[in-house]
């Protein structure tokens, strides 16, 4: 490639030689110096040559420029993912007992369904909200009954409580399916479900002996009824799962945004590696070609004394 | 026979441990829990939860969640919990003076709930503070 860059150069300037070769050094500044498509006076270098390469000069920094802020990304990803890390193993200890409780059902029968997808606040995290999306999908497709089922998707943070609270007073609802990634480790999540049944379901399945007979053999205190219970014990659960499913879903974002930033910094490292090939080959070429000149011209000199 | 009980917050285990006795303060009324209890599903309300380990008492607030007791295992869990230990008494009652006040003065339905769960939170933190 280098050898042949060098030859287009040289046919390029054999016209301007011929010309140049026998005119003395006052005629330098005579418009016939002149590239073609550059202003008269305009002193610039020879052909595309150097221009490429200040092209090239241009990626490099800015190839290099993106390098930093993804490096710095995964590193803000990292010290982020720690603190999220240590509230998330907090949370499951909160959300277990429920599942000891009363399972998780997301098989169970329902004709009013609602899928809830917890995707993250901000982008550039790799693969986590494509998955949970595609998992939601699934769901809503193996759901199909009369009632058509809902969306609810939530993406941004600090608004948990209020969103547990609109979708309580708002929708109806017989099961909420909530589809998020659960932090396995920092390299691996994996999308999951979790069931929350409404009140009336819960006292249904509880006392037809369906999936929840268990719940049966519990003495029910506080009160005035059973049901009043089970309703607050229904929202008492669908808060603490909210909760714990944003915080497992976080803790994926910023676990997923690291190995996404770790890997465009190695590309842009491999890619910077490449751009500086080609600049220093261009270069070498571009010396090559100037030797050249240099020595034909002084060759042609000699040629006429 | 011993109870293990364990107190969990939405960000912290506060309690984890094996005890006597509890005494908790349910939506209908105060109950205590011996063991060989029979399995118990409880709404607790912002209140005092005392726990007696051998011979001696404490105490913690609670502000509002669920106990479930089954099998000698007492599993608590709550919005919001401190312990006695870390409540200031002075300020614990500082905080339910002017709680008290305020929910004199409220008006309005929203206003007098909002001053109601303030109170019964500062009415919970002063108890608990003072058992000890």
């Amino acid at each position: 490639m280098a050898s042949s860059s060098a030859r287009n150069g040289v046919s390029r300037l054999s016209h301007l030689l011929s010309k140049a070769a026998p005119v003395a050094a006052p005629s330098l500044q005579s418009p016939s110096w002149q590239c073609p498509g550059l202003a008269p006076g305009e002193l610039a270098p020879f052909g595309t040559r150097m221009a490429s390469s200040q092209i090239v000069r241009n990626r490099m920094k800015s190839v290099k420029s993106i390098q930093k802020i993804t490096k710095a990304m995964k590193m803000v990803a990292a010290s982020k993912l720690r603190g999220v890390q240590t509230k998330t193993e907090n949370s499951r200890g909160f959300w277990q007992p429920f599942v000891a409780l009363m399972g998780d059902h997301p098989d169970i029968d329902t004709k009013k369904n609602i899928v809830l997808t917890i995707s993250s606040d901000r982008g550039l995290c790799g693969g986590i909200n494509s998955t949970v999306v595609k998992l939601s999908k699934g769901i809503f497709k193996l759901l199909e009954s009369e009632e058509p089922t809902k969306y609810i998707v939530i993406g941004e943070k600090g608004k948990m409580s209020m969103i547990a609270d609109e979708i309580l007073k708002n929708v109806e609802f017989e099961a909420i399916r909530m589809v998020y990634n659960k932090f396995a480790s920092v390299v691996s999540f994996i999308p999951a479900v979790a069931t929350i049944m409404a009140p009336e379901l819960i006292a249904k399945e509880s006392e037809a002996g369906g999936k929840l007979a268990q719940l049966e053999s519990y003495e029910i205190e506080g009160g005035d009824s059973k049901a009043e219970v089970l309703q607050n014990l229904s929202e008492f659960q669908f808060a603490a799962m909210l909760f714990s499913a944003s915080l497992e879903n976080a803790c994926s974002e910023q676990g997923a945004r690291m190995s996404a930033m770790d890997s465009s910094t190695r590309n842009a490292s491999e890619m910077l590696e490449k751009l500086t090939q080609k600049y220093n080959r261009s270069r070498q070429a571009s010396i090559t070609t100037e030797l050249i000149e240099i020595i034909s011209g002084a060759a042609a000199l000699e040629a006429a004394s | 026979m011993v109870l293990s009980l364990c107190v969990m917050a939405p960000n912290r285990i506060v309690w984890n441990s094996e005890v006597r006795e509890i005494i908790l303060s349910t939506n209908s009324g105060q109950i205590g829990i011996l063991p060989n209890h029979a399995p118990l599903l409880a709404a607790l309300d912002m209140g005092v939860l005392k726990i007696r380990s051998d011979k001696q008492w404490s105490a913690m607030a609670l502000m509002g969640g669920f106990a479930m007791i089954d099998n000698n295992r007492v599993i608590i869990l709550v919005n919001e919990a401190e312990r006695a230990s870390e409540i200031d008494p002075e300020e614990a009652r500082k905080s339910f003076q002017t709680a008290q006040a305020e929910l004199a003065e409220a008006e309005g339905r929203r206003k007098l709930i909002e001053a109601n769960l303030t109170f019964k939170r500062a009415k919970a933190r002063l108890e608990a503070s003072t058992i000890v």
